[in-house]
C-alpha cells in the first residue's frame, strides 16, 4: 500500500456539503444501524429547548440491548444526557442536567414532545432506570419496556392517568454545547485566514485596482446592513456608516460607492460595495434602465436616482465613456431570507427581467440571503454549518425554483444589526460571501473582452 | 468535566471531510471513562464503524468498519503551516486482544500496532511509521495522554468504501495531471475544441463550470446556470479557454457553449447554424437568432477557418432523467445534427448529466464507469437513438448542489473529459492528408 498525504485547507471550503437527501424525512431505520429515530425537526426542537445543545447518540435499546446494565455501560459519566422514549404515538423522555452516574439523580426534567410543542415537569428520581417497578417515582423499566409516571406528573404533562405505559424504543444522547471553546478557537483562526485572504486579494489579471460589487434588492432586504457588516469585520468593531432605516420608503436614494480601509495599514481594500435605490413594485424603486447604466459604469458616485426618470447621457453625473474600472464586476441580489415566499408576482417578474438583461451583458451575479439568524429554529450554533440546516436548504431551493438562480450561487449571511461587538461566527459567513463575490468578479474579468 | 474531543476544530473538520463528510459521535474518552481495555473494547460492540484516536506527541488513529473486519484505515493528523495533513494507509490486519493489550497483526503474524491502555503506551512498527510519515522513522513506542473512540455515521454502505477513502484523491490528482499534460495528436492543433450541444436545461453550462472548478480548485460560475427551462440562459456562442489554477497556464482544450435546443421549430438553436459552428465559421460571442442562421455575409463570419478554428469533438449533453421524455421533434433535431457531425468527420460522445447516484456508478477501482446499474436503460436508449456506441456514452453527477469539491464527482468529470480527448485523437489521426497540410504555422493563441 502506498501512503498518501491529503491537504485539507479549511479556509477554502468553510461551507458544508449541501446534500440532496430527502428534506424533512425521518432517517430510515435500518436494523443494527446506530442512528436516531428522531426526525430532523424533532431533534432540533429538543436541542433548542434544552439550551442550544448538540446531541450525540450513546445508546439505542434495540441495538445495545433492553437492559439497564447495557445502558449504564454506555451512558454513565458522559455529562448531561437526554433519554428519548418512543411510544406508539408519543415522544417523551427525561433530561438529566448534571453528569449522569447511575443511581440517584437529584434533578430531572420529564418532557413530552407533541408536534412542535414541549410540555415539561421537574422532578426527582432515585433510580431512573430500573428492572422492577417502583410506585413512587418516575422510572424507565427497560426490561419490560414500560415507563412509570406518577399521577401528579402525568397530570402536568397532560398524559392519561394510567400509572405506566409501554414503549418500543429508548435512545440516550449526550448533550453538548454547540459552540464550545475548542470550536471558537478554530473559528477565530478561520476568520483571520479569510480576512488575510481578502486583504491581499488582487483582481484577476490586475485589470482593475478594485472590484466593484453592486448590491440590488427590494427595499428592506438588508443591502445597507450588509455593507455595514463588511465594514465592521474589516474595521474590528461594528460600524453604521450606511444609514439603515425601518421606514418602507427606503433610506438609500443615492447611488453610493463605498470604499473601505484596511485597519492594519490604512490602505484601501481591493473591493468596493455599491449601494443603490431599492427595487420597488411596478414603477417604484430603481428602474431597469438605471440598472443597466450602473452595470456598464455610466453612473457616478452619489447620483440621485429618480424612479420615474432614468439617467441620461446629458446628466452631469453620467460617465460617457466608462472604463473597465467604472463597471460593475459582480452583481448581488439581496433578499431577506424570510421574505422569499412573499415576493409579489410583479417583483419576481422584475427580478427575472433584470437577471435576463444581466446575462445579455455578460454580468455575473450571486444571491445573498440575509437575516438567517431570525429564521425559526435557527440558533447561533447553526450559523457554523448553516448550509446543512434543513430550513435554510428549503429557502435556497425556493430561490432556485422561483427565481431561477443556481443553488451554488446562493449565499446566506447574518448581518450585524443591533450588536456592539463582533462575533467570529457571523464574520465567517460575511467573509465567505464576500469571497464568493470576489471569485465571481474574477470570472467576469477573465471573460471580459479586451478591446 | 465536559466529555468533548481533544481534537481541534480544524483537525476534526479535516477528519470528517476526508472520510466523506461523515458525522462523528464521541463514545469513549480514556481520561473520563478509565484506562481500561475492557471499557474501550466495549465501544466496538454493536456500534458499526468506529474511529479510535491516540494522542501522544502525534495523533495516530484507525478506522474499523466492524470489530472483526480484516481491513483498517490508519491515519495521522498533523499541522504543516496552516494546513492539516492527513496521510492514510489501508491495511489488511488481524485484531488480537488480551486483558491488557490490543494488537493488530499482519497476516504473517507480525505486530503492526499495539496499545496498552493501563500503561498508556502505544507501539507502531517500522512499516506503519514510514507509511503514515510519523516524525520518527523507526519502530517507535510512545506514551499516550488520551484515547478517544468515535462512532462514524453517514458512511454509505457500498463496497470499496475503505479503498475509496484512501485512494480517491490520489486518483483524482493523477487524472488532473494527465489532462494538464495532454497534447493533441501530433500537435496538429494547440487546443482541442469541444462543442457542448443539447436541449435547454440539460446541464451544458453546468458541465463547463464543473470542469473549470476542478482545474481551478474552487467553485466557479463563468457560464451562467439557471433553472428557467422554458428559455435558454445561453444565447451567445462562447468559446471558453480554461486556465489551470496551479500553473496559471491555459489548458490544451476549450469548451464551446451554445444556445440550447428547443422542442419547437422556431425556438432554441437553429439547426442550420450547426454546420457553420462545426466548421469553425462562428466567432466567439456570436449572438444566435433562433429564426435566422448565420450567413457568410455576417460581418464577423470566419470565411476560411483553419483546423484550429474547427470543432474537434461534439458532446451531446442530455439530462439522464429526461431521456425517456424526449419529444419526437427533439429526437429528430438530434438526429439531423448528428448526421452533420458525421458528415464533417468530427469526434462525438454523449454526456449524461444529473446522475444522482454517481458514487455507485464509479467502480471501486475508479478505472471504469459502471453503466449496468440504474442508468442502464437510459444508456441503451441514447445509444439506439443516436447510433453512438456505449463506450462513448459518459456519465457525470449533478453539479449545482455542491459547495465543497467531491473527489468522486471530480473523477467522473475528468474521466469524461479524458474520453472526449481520446476520441478526438482518434479522429485527428484519421484526418485526410490534405486537411493537415493546409495548417497555418502552429502558435498558441494565448502566448
Amino acid at each position: 500500500m502506498k501512503g498518501r498525504i491529503v491537504f485539507y485547507d479549511r479556509t477554502y471550503y468553510p461551507f458544508s456539503k449541501f446534500d440532496g437527501k430527502c428534506v424533512g424525512c425521518p432517517t430510515r431505520l435500518r436494523s443494527m444501524a446506530v442512528t436516531t429515530r428522531l426526525t430532523w425537526l424533532q431533534k432540533k426542537i429538543l436541542q433548542n429547548h434544552f439550551g442550544d445543545k448538540k446531541f450525540s447518540l450513546l445508546y439505542k435499546a434495540s441495538v445495545h440491548g433492553f437492559s439497564t446494565q447495557d445502558l449504564h455501560n454506555r451512558c454513565c459519566n458522559q455529562g448531561p444526557i437526554i433519554t428519548v422514549i418512543y411510544s406508539e404515538n408519543v415522544v417523551s423522555g427525561v433530561y438529566v442536567e448534571e453528569n449522569y452516574q447511575g443511581g440517584t439523580t437529584d434533578s430531572i426534567i420529564i418532557f413530552v414532545l407533541r408536534e412542535t410543542e414541549i410540555s415539561e415537569c421537574k422532578a426527582n428520581s432515585y433510580n431512573l432506570f430500573v428492572n422492577y417497578n417502583d410506585n413512587a417515582q418516575y422510572c424507565i423499566n427497560l426490561q419490560s419496556g414500560n415507563v412509570l409516571i406518577p399521577p401528579q406528573i402525568a397530570k402536568r404533562l397532560e398524559l392519561p392517568p394510567g400509572h405506566q405505559y409501554s414503549f418500543q424504543e429508548c435512545e440516550v444522547f449526550r448533550c453538548e454545547d454547540t459552540v464550545d471553546e475548542r470550536k471558537i478557537q478554530g473559528l477565530i483562526q478561520l476568520r483571520d485566514q479569510l480576512l488575510l485572504a481578502m486583504r491581499v486579494y488582487k483582481p484577476s489579471g490586475n485589470l482593475v485596482n478594485q472590484v466593484k460589487i453592486l448590491l440590488l434588492g427590494p427595499i428592506g432586504a438588508g443591502k445597507s446592513s450588509f455593507f455595514n457588516s463588511v465594514k465592521s469585520v474589516f474595521q474590528g468593531y461594528v460600524s453604521h456608516q450606511a444609514l439603515v432605516g425601518d421606514d418602507t420608503t427606503g433610506t438609500s436614494k443615492n447611488y453610493r460607492v463605498y470604499s473601505m480601509k484596511d485597519r492594519i495599514n490604512g490602505a484601501s481594500l481591493p473591493f468596493v460595495l455599491c449601494d443603490s435605490l431599492g427595487l420597488g413594485e411596478d414603477e417604484e424603486g430603481l428602474c431597469v434602465e438605471d440598472i443597466l447604466s450602473l452595470i456598464k459604469g455610466h453612473v457616478s458616485d452619489r447620483y440621485q436616482f429618480n424612479s420615474m426618470k432614468p439617467i441620461t447621457s446629458s446628466d452631469v453625473k453620467y460617465i460617457k465613456y466608462p472604463q473597465l474600472k467604472d463597471r460593475i464586476h459582480c452583481a448581488v441580489f439581496v433578499f431577506d431570507i424570510n421574505s422569499i415566499e412573499h415576493l409579489s408576482y410583479g417583483m419576481v417578474a422584475k427580478i427575472k427581467r433584470i437577471r435576463r438583461e444581466m446575462i445579455k451583458c455578460g454580468m455575473l451575479h450571486v444571491v445573498l440571503l440575509t437575516h438567517v439568524d431570525s429564521m425559526k429554529l435557527i440558533t447561533r450554533g447553526d450559523l457554523i454549518d448553516i448550509y446543512s440546516c434543513v430550513p435554510v436548504k428549503l429557502k435556497i431551493n425556493a430561490v432556485h425554483r422561483n427565481l431561477g438562480f443556481s443553488v451554488s450561487d446562493i449565499l446566506v449571511v447574518s448581518n450585524y444589526s443591533s450588536e456592539w461587538e463582533l462575533d467570529a461566527i457571523k464574520d465567517i459567513l460575511i467573509l465567505s460571501a464576500l469571497r464568493k463575490m470576489l471569485w465571481t468578479a474574477d470570472d467576469f474579468l477573465e471573460d471580459f473582452p479586451l478591446e | 468535566m465536559a466529555v468533548t474531543t481533544k481534537l481541534t476544530w480544524n483537525e476534526e473538520a479535516c477528519l470528517i471531510n476526508q472520510l466523506g463528510n461523515v458525522s462523528l459521535s464521541l463514545l469513549y474518552k480514556s481520561s473520563v471513562h478509565g484506562y481500561s481495555m475492557s471499557d474501550m473494547l466495549q465501544r466496538y460492540t454493536c456500534e458499526g464503524p468506529t474511529i479510535t484516536i491516540y494522542f501522544s506527541n502525534s495523533i495516530v488513529g484507525f478506522l474499523m468498519l466492524e470489530r472483526n473486519h480484516k481491513q483498517t484505515i490508519w491515519f495521522t493528523l498533523r499541522k504543516k503551516k496552516d494546513i492539516i495533513e492527513m496521510p492514510t494507509l489501508l491495511l489488511n490486519t488481524v485484531l488480537k486482544t488480551t486483558t491488557e493489550e490490543l494488537s493488530f497483526l499482519s497476516y504473517c503474524g507480525e505486530t503492526i500496532f499495539s496499545v496498552n491502555l493501563k500503561a498508556q503506551l502505544i507501539f507502531l512498527n517500522h512499516m506503519l511509521n514510514a507509511k503514515i510519515r510519523l516524525p520518527v522513522n523507526s519502530c517507535s513506542r510512545a506514551n499516550i495522554s488520551e484515547c478517544e473512540v468515535f462512532r462514524v455515521e453517514g458512511i454509505k454502505d457500498n463496497r470499496g468504501y475503505l479503498k475509496r477513502i484512501t485512494e480517491v484523491t490520489q486518483y483524482r490528482n493523477k487524472l488532473l495531471s494527465d489532462l494538464r499534460a495532454y497534447k493533441p495528436y501530433a500537435d496538429l492543433v494547440s487546443e482541442i475544441r469541444i462543442l457542448l450541444l443539447g436541449p435547454t436545461g440539460s446541464g451544458k453550462s453546468s458541465f463547463f463550470n464543473s470542469v473549470k472548478s476542478v482545474f481551478r480548485g474552487r467553485p466557479t460560475q463563468q457560464a451562467i446556470v439557471g433553472s428557467d427551462s422554458t428559455t435558454s440562459i445561453t444565447e451567445q456562442y462562447r468559446i471558453y479557454s480554461i486556465k489551470d489554477g496551479v500553473h496559471r497556464q491555459y489548458l490544451p482544450f476549450m469548451l464551446c457553449d451554445t444556445m440550447g435546443l428547443h422542442d419547437s421549430e422556431g425556438g432554441g438553436l437553429c439547426v442550420d447554424d450547426i454546420p457553420h459552428i462545426l466548421k469553425g465559421c462562428v466567432p466567439d460571442r456570436y449572438q444566435f437568432d433562433p429564426c435566422k442562421p448565420i450567413t457568410s455575409k455576417h460581418p464577423t463570419y470566419i470565411k476560411s477557418p483553419s483546423l484550429k478554428d474547427r470543432v474537434h469533438c461534439v458532446a451531446y449533453v442530455l439530462d439522464i432523467n429526461s431521456i425517456d421524455n424526449l419529444s419526437s421533434t427533439m429526437v429528430a433535431k438530434l438526429k439531423q445534427i448528428h448526421k452533420e457531425v458525421i458528415t464533417c468527420g468530427i469526434a462525438h460522445v454523449v454526456l449524461l448529466t444529473k446522475v444522482n447516484n454517481y458514487d455507485e456508478v464509479l467502480q471501486v477501482n475508479f478505472l471504469n464507469v459502471n453503466k449496468s446499474t440504474t442508468s442502464q436503460k437510459q444508456v441503451m436508449n441514447v445509444s439506439k437513438i443516436l447510433g453512438i456506441p456505449i463506450f462513448n456514452i459518459l456519465i457525470i453527477g449533478n453539479h449545482t448542489s455542491k459547495w465543497e469539491s467531491d473527489p468522486e464527482e471530480d473523477i467522473l468529470v475528468l474521466s469524461a473529459l479524458r474520453q472526449m480527448l481520446r476520441v478526438t485523437d482518434d479522429f485527428l489521426e484519421d484526418l485526410p492528408k490534405e486537411e493537415t497540410s493546409n495548417l497555418t504555422p502552429l502558435r498558441s493563441a494565448h502566448q
